[in-house]
Parts: structure tokens; C-alpha cells; sequence
């Protein structure tokens, strides 16, 4: 009792800032305590809900599979189907079960085609799920219309594009990148006329996962790609590049020549490649006649197009460039060179003054 | 001096202590917050990233990873093994033995049938010359794989040959006794192929503590928490670090370091600052500022981005001997880059990177043990003159010490509502306990390790990197 009275006093004499240090600190101590219990739940409920999870998994994974050997030739829900249809239709009442539901069926989808792809679609439609997915559409929150979209096309549902069109332009990257793929998925070359109402810039994560979605497919018809090499979005542009170059667009070369005078420098870039690939002739005098005006870059992407093309008339314009001060473009026109015109290459290794220039000439003679 | 001179003075002094500690707290808590709205958002995009198709694309962009090695024949090929492991598909591997005196070279032929090619380096970046040349395998299987022999110049030297030699768009800086996960790469390209409205010039990833986890074949099987209580008081300090500190600063694209155990570059970036600088021991925080420097003097909107996924596992330091020698190290490299930089700190021309990120680190890093070695110094002073009031002096120590408490708790939940590494029962209660005296087994010597590292800096010039020994991850 003494201790008490000593330990009060001491407070109540204490000076202010003293008092409200002991008053933090009691605070900070006490939500020690609490933290730490909170966090021996926390990593118990964790644990259960794993446990649960895998529980869950395994129950409707076996009831799907049953419910997608279940079917018959007509079509139509067999009553095994309508069965299980509606158990899952109770379970999807919890956000957690209709997540490990979507998530198992969506594996299944996966590993199946044919019947008993759409046999999972009309499971998507009978249980109600589908209303779940158009339900997320209309959240104020990014993440869950971004959810909302991304199982929207795992399911194939394309009858949502309308609702999923606005979204085309969404401040948010991952709400964009999830309509993209949306369309993609499910209109393939037709989808991509996205890009044609595109306000925003187009990641090149995105446009690596559009080209490998696109590559999926067996129908491997593209459509006119020329509107979006004269977008005024020069992401789209630079995408539309990777679809040329992809998809041998030998057609569209006059554009591809107009490009080279582009105001971006990447795309400028970015059609020297093309052209290389697509065996642009043309674009080669146009270049050789500006080279000086190039940047250096396109200079380098220049000679890499040269490498591919080269004929015995570029030997002067090669020559005027065997001791240039970029390593690169020097590189490439002593390979050139020594392509075309071996004796002359072998005559460098006696005119050469340069150590530098020498050994460099050297070193190409044995690659 | 009168008497009332030397106690305004001291006055002064009470109140700069006063004032340091309550904007280092301040600073904590503001940095706590920020971290957990980044880390939130951070898991919210995650859920949507499908990393398949980038493994996938052939036009995915092409990484160089880059991997110095410096008498590593323990356990080098096996390293090298798990770093060919990696599930992106545009990538390759250069490793640099950096003249190496043991037999580092001879097990990496033998084990990858490697020869001798011909191979012409741009030498953009200055290096010591090559010694027995660069190697490629044979074997169709070890493609990716490249081997370059050279006079030994030090790490960032062997970095930079790494640079000269890399025909990628972007190279993977790595330490070659890390594991890397084999998901590392597509996680860590993802922000320079994501971000459009800004250059990411670099990204860096969570470094974690691999002391005890098992490992096979190169792969991290599972994840224990260690015995030595060193050992685990340096994961919890890492946890703080990386998911609170380091979360924060990338939020606010303040981050001056990326660890040099794992990061992603720029090459072209990389090298129109010159590469790394032989000259300092803090080569991977230098690059950084200098690479920082470089893009807001050219004026041009970049981001330096941070990967908080654990993807590359290390082993710490397991004896307090090589622990001090680390820190030691640490503390002269973030002392010589600043001072390199001063030109940047309170610097409006600098923006944000000048005004916030320099001073942050100058103030809160590099101060910090000074000023807490003079308030240890100035309080034994006052305890022989007597003059010590200790139930001012009690109820503050207290007070940082709760708080310190409060912080490596809330990085702990940061870690189990995230990333959830160390799942084992009792586990979680064991990190709470090291919460509690990780103030007492490690900080200590993180401020003697910092003293010296202070030390060594103004009077040992000659002190170089120290001894880093490593017993290996292959062989827990």
C-alpha cells in the first residue's frame, strides 16, 4: 500500500512532460500486450483459414468434377447437375466460399475444352455467380471492378463488354489493363479496336501480355493495322509496330516509311526494326541519304538493318564508317564488310594505324 | 565561462537532443504509415499481375544478371546452378571471377564444359583487364550461361566488366552466394515495363535472411527461423528496413539504396553515370545517388522502384565479429557517398531527391549514431558529476524503448499480413520475445559497428571491405 502512495506521489509531484512520458509509455506498454496477442490470433486464424481453405478446395473440386461428368449430350442440367448446382448456390452466399468456388473453376476451365468449357460457363450462369462478377462492375473501389472484370473473362462472358467498354480509359492502371485483356480474350483481332478509342499510354507490360494472348489463338487473321501506326497515341503506334513485326505486315510498309519521319524517337527506332525484319528495301537508300541527321541510336538500329540487307553498292557508304567512334556502329560495319568483301577486310588489318581500331579489326577477322 | 553561460549551453544541448529524438520518432511513425498504404496498394495490384505471359513472351526485354565472385569455389557452382534456374526466358548470366586465388575458375569449366570463346568487349566503363578470358558452355543446356576471368579490381570493378560485357537492356546486379528465387526476375522487371508516365532507372528487392532455411538443388524448400539469436535479431531488423523503411521511400521515390545483394538497372542509365565506383566500399548506395543525380540534373521524370516480395535470400553474419565488420562497412560507404554528394543535400535544384530523400539520409542515418554515441558520452558524464535526474532519465530510456518495441511489432505484422514467411507454430511468438530484446543484443553493436565504420573512415583510409566470411546456404 506504501508502494502505491510512494508511486502516486512521485506522479503527482512529477513535473508535466515527466507525467505525459509515463502516460505514453503506459500506452505503449499496454498496446504491446495488445499487439502481441493480436498477433498470436491473427497467425492462428491465418493458419485456420489455410486449413479451411484446402478443405474447402477439395470438397468443390470433387463436387464440379462430378457435376461436369454428370452431363449429358442434350445439354440441358441433368438433375445430378441441378443438385450440385444448388448446394453451390448456398455456398456462394459467403464471400469466402464464392472466392475458392471461382477460383477452383476456374482451374478446372483451364484444364478442359470443348463441352465441358461451356458445360462450366453454364455452371457460371445457373449458380448465380455471373450476377456476383456484374455486381463488382458497379464498386467505387478500382480493385474490386479490376476482380470484377479479370473473372468476367476467364469465364468467356461476352455479353459484359458493353458494361466493361467504359472502362477502356480508367485512371487506374490495373482497371485498364483487365478491360484490354477483357476484349482481347474474348474478341480477339476485334478487340483490339480498343486502341482506337485509347486516351492513355498503352505499358509494355500490357502490350507483351496482349501479343501473347493474341498468339493463343488459332485464328491468326489480323485485321488493318495502319489506323493505329497513324494513332496520335504514340503508345499505340509502338504496339502496332510489335503487330507488324509479329504478324509479317508486309503491307503496310508505305506506312511504315511514313513513320520513319515520326516526331518520337522510339517509334522511329522502333520502324528501323520493322523495316529490318520486313525486308524494307526502300527504307535503306531514304536512311543511307539522311544517316548523318539520324540520332545515334537510329544510326545503330540503321546499321543492324544494313546487316540484313546489305548489297555489294553499300561497300562505300560501310567504308566511311569501318572507324567510327561508336563501338557499335563500328562493330557492325567491320562485320558488314567483312561479309561482303573479305580481301578488302584483310587489307584493314595493313592500313590500320589505330592500336585501338586494330585489334578491334582483329578481333572481328576470328568471330 | 560563468556558470549561466555553460548552463545555457547545456540547455541547448538538452533541447538539440530533445528535438533529435522526437523528429526520429516522428519520422518512424510517419514512415510506419506510409509504408502500410503502400503496402496495401502493393498487395491489391498484385492479385491482378499474371506473370506467365512475360515468362513467356520472346519480347520480353532481356536481363544480364551479374554476378561477381571473389574466392567462391565452395559453393560456386551450385550457385551458379540455381541462378541458371530462373523461369523468365530472356535472360543470361555473366559471371565475373574476379581473380579469384582459389579454384573458382577450374570448377565452373569442369562443372559447365565451359570454353574459351573469342567475345570483343566494348569497354564503356574502365576495368582491370581481362586475366584467362571469357567462357561459354558447350553444353546447350548451360547457354545462358557466360564466365568472365579477371584481374581482381574488387566488386564494383567486376560489376562494371559486367556492364561492358552485357548485350541487355537491363542487368541484374547480384551477389553470387544469394538465392534467387525463380520467379525473381519477372517480379523485378515488372515496375520499368509497368510505369509510362516516368523512367524507372532502377528497382531494388527485399533481401531476407536464409541462416537455417532449407535449401536444395539451389532452391529455397523451407524457411526456419534461425537458432542464433544474432542471427534472428538481424531478420527482425531487416523486416523494419525493408517492409516499413524502404516501402515508405519508394512511395515517396525517395530511395537512395538498393542492397547490392539484389537489384535491377538501367544498363543504359548505368552506364552514362560511368557505372559503379571502385572507389568507394558503398558501391551499390553511390550508383544509386549518382544514377538519381544524373536524371534530375538532365531534368527528365524518373522512379527508383522497390519490389517488396521476398525474392533473394542471403546469409547474414552469424558471429558478432563479422557482423561489426559488415556494419562497419555499411556505415563508410553511406558516409563516403554523401559526402561525394553533398552538393545534393538541402539543394532546391534537386527537388524532392535534394530537400527530403539527402537530408533524411544525412540526418537520421548518417547522424544518428554520432549523436546517440555524444548522448551516451554526455550521460555518463552527467552520471559522475552526479548530476543525472533519473526520473527523467529512467522514464525516457523507458519510453525509446517501448517505442522501439511498438515499431519492430508493427513490421511483424506488416510481414504476416503480407508475405507470411515464418508460418511454423511458436514462431510468431518468438519474434515478439526478440522484439523485446533485440534493443539489447543488437543494437549495441550496430552503434559500435557505426562508430567505427566513423573511425576507420577519418583515420584508417586504408580500410578497405573487411572480412565477410560465409559458411554457405547450400550447406544448411
Amino acid at each position: 500500500m506504501v508502494d502505491y502512495q510512494y508511486i502516486y506521489d512521485y506522479y503527482s509531484n512529477a513535473p508535466h512532460l515527466i507525467q505525459w512520458v509515463w502516460w505514453v509509455s503506459a500506452i505503449l506498454a499496454t498496446g504491446i500486450v495488445v499487439l502481441a496477442i493480436c498477433l498470436k490470433f491473427i497467425r492462428s486464424s491465418l493458419r485456420r483459414k489455410s486449413n479451411e481453405a484446402a478443405k474447402f478446395k477439395t470438397e468443390y473440386e470433387a463436387l464440379l468434377i462430378e457435376y461436369l461428368y454428370s452431363g449429358d449430350e442434350s445439354g440441358k442440367l441433368t438433375e445430378p447437375q441441378k443438385l450440385i448446382v444448388s448446394k453451390i448456390k448456398d455456398s456462394i452466399k459467403t464471400g469466402f466460399k464464392r472466392k475458392l468456388i471461382v477460383s477452383v473453376l476456374y482451374n478446372l476451365r483451364n484444364e478442359v475444352s470443348g463441352e465441358m468449357s461451356d458445360s462450366i460457363k453454364t455452371f457460371y450462369y445457373e449458380t448465380g455467380l455471373i450476377h456476383f462478377a456484374f455486381e463488382r462492375l458497379k464498386s467505387k473501389k478500382w480493385n474490386i471492378i479490376a476482380k470484377g472484370i479479370g473473372e468476367l473473362r476467364c469465364f468467356g462472358i461476352d455479353e459484359a463488354s458493353h458494361a466493361i467498354a467504359p472502362f477502356i480509359n480508367h485512371p487506374k492502371s490495373e482497371v485498364r489493363s483487365e478491360t484490354h485483356l477483357y476484349m482481347v480474350n474474348l474478341f480477339l483481332f476485334e478487340g483490339l479496336s480498343f486502341l482506337d478509342d485509347l486516351k492513355v499510354s498503352l505499358s509494355e507490360w500490357i502490350q507483351i501480355q496482349l501479343l501473347e494472348t493474341l498468339q493463343k489463338f488459332d485464328n491468326q487473321e489480323i485485321c488493318d493495322i495502319r489506323p493505329w501506326l497513324n494513332s496520335k497515341n504514340d503508345s499505340v503506334v509502338l504496339f502496332a509496330l510489335k503487330l507488324a513485326q509479329i504478324y509479317n505486315q508486309f503491307e503496310v510498309k508505305e506506312t511504315l516509311m511514313d513513320l520513319l519521319s515520326h516526331d518520337n524517337k522510339e517509334v522511329r527506332i522502333k520502324t528501323i526494326d520493322v523495316l529490318a525484319h520486313l525486308y524494307g528495301i526502300e527504307a535503306k537508300e531514304m536512311l543511307k541519304a539522311n544517316f548523318n541527321e539520324l540520332s545515334l541510336e537510329e544510326q545503330i538500329s540503321f546499321f543492324k538493318l544494313l546487316e540484313k540487307l546489305v548489297a555489294p553498292d553499300d561497300e562505300p557508304f560501310i567504308e566511311a564508317y569501318l572507324f567510327h567512334k561508336n563501338f557499335e556502329i563500328q562493330l557492325l560495319a567491320l562485320k558488314i564488310l567483312k561479309e561482303i568483301n573479305f580481301d578488302k577486310y584483310i587489307g584493314l588489318t595493313k592500313s590500320s594505324n589505330d592500336n585501338k581500331s586494330l585489334a578491334m579489326v582483329k578481333a572481328v577477322k576470328v568471330l | 565561462m560563468d556558470t549561466s553561460s555553460v548552463k545555457i549551453i547545456l540547455q541547448i544541448l538538452h533541447y538539440l537532443f530533445f528535438g533529435y529524438a522526437f523528429a526520429s520518432i516522428l519520422s518512424y511513425i510517419i514512415l510506419s504509415f506510409i509504408s502500410s498504404k503502400e503496402t496495401i496498394e502493393y498487395i491489391k495490384k498484385r492479385s491482378f499481375v499474371n506473370y506467365k505471359d512475360i515468362l513467356s513472351s520472346t519480347i520480353s526485354p532481356s536481363i544480364t544478371i551479374i554476378a561477381p565472385a571473389y574466392n567462391e569455389s565452395l559453393n560456386i557452382v551450385e550457385n551458379v546452378r540455381s541462378l541458371l534456374s530462373n523461369h523468365y526466358v530472356n535472360y543470361n548470366v555473366v559471371i565475373v571471377n574476379d581473380g579469384s586465388k582459389d579454384d573458382s575458375l577450374e570448377r565452373l569449366i569442369k562443372a559447365y564444359d565451359l570454353e574459351k570463346v573469342h567475345y570483343i568487349v566494348n569497354e564503356k566503363i574502365a576495368t582491370k583487364p581481362l586475366r584467362a578470358g571469357i567462357f561459354k558452355s558447350k553444353n546447350p543446356a548451360f547457354e545462358k550461361l557466360m564466365v568472365v576471368d579477371k584481374e581482381n579490381g574488387g566488386k564494383a570493378d567486376a560489376l562494371n566488366m559486367g556492364l561492358n560485357i552485357s548485350t541487355s537492356k537491363y542487368v541484374a546486379c547480384i551477389d553470387v552466394d544469394c538465392l534467387l528465387l525463380e520467379d525473381a526476375l519477372q517480379k523485378m522487371i515488372k515496375p520499368f515495363l509497368e510505369v509510362t508516365d516516368s523512367k524507372v532507372i532502377a528497382a531494388g528487392g527485399v533481401i531476407r535472411i536464409a541462416n537455417s532455411c532449407e535449401i536444395r538443388g539451389g532452391k529455397l524448400i523451407d524457411v526456419n527461423l534461425p537458432k542464433n539469436v544474432l542471427v534472428q535479431s538481424q531478420i527482425l531488423e531487416y523486416l523494419r528496413a525493408f517492409l516499413l523503411g524502404r516501402m515508405a521511400w519508394s512511395r515517396l521515390n525517395g530511395l537512395l539504396v538498393i542492397s547490392g545483394a539484389f537489384g535491377i538497372f538501367d544498363k543504359e542509365i548505368a552506364i552514362a553515370v560511368g557505372g559503379y565506383d571502385t572507389n568507394t566500399v558503398g558501391e551499390d548506395m553511390e550508383i544509386i545517388v549518382r544514377m538519381r543525380r544524373y536524371m534530375e540534373e538532365k531534368g527528365e521524370k524518373y522512379r527508383v522502384s522497390y519490389i517488396p516480395d521476398p525474392l533473394c535470400w542471403t546469409e547474414a553474419p552469424d558471429s558478432y565479429k563479422v557482423f561489426i565488420s559488415q556494419r562497419n562497412r555499411w556505415t563508410r560507404g553511406t558516409i563516403e557517398t554523401l559526402r561525394k554528394h553533398r552538393k545534393i543535400g538541402f539543394n532546391p535544384k534537386y527537388g524532392w531527391f535534394g530537400l527530403v530523400s539527402y537530408p533524411y539520409w544525412l540526418i537520421f542515418e548518417r547522424l544518428a549514431p554520432i549523436f546517440e554515441a555524444i548522448g551516451l558520452i554526455y550521460f555518463i558524464i552527467l552520471i559522475v558529476l552526479q548530476e543525472v535526474r533519473w526520473d527523467f532519465a529512467i522514464s525516457f530510456f523507458l519510453l525509446a524503448y517501448l517505442f522501439s518495441v511498438v515499431f519492430s511489432i508493427i513490421a511483424l505484422y506488416s510481414e504476416e499480413l503480407t508475405f507470411h514467411q515464418y508460418k511454423k507454430k511458436g514462431t510468431g511468438f518468438k519474434l515478439v520475445l526478440l522484439s523485446a530484446i533485440e534493443p539489447f543484443v543488437l543494437h549495441p553493436f550496430v552503434l559500435y559497428a557505426a562508430i567505427r565504420g566513423n573511425y576507420d573512415y577519418y583515420f584508417n583510409k586504408k580500410k578497405k571491405w573487411g572480412n565477410m566470411v560465409r559458411k554457405g546456404l547450400v550447406n544448411n
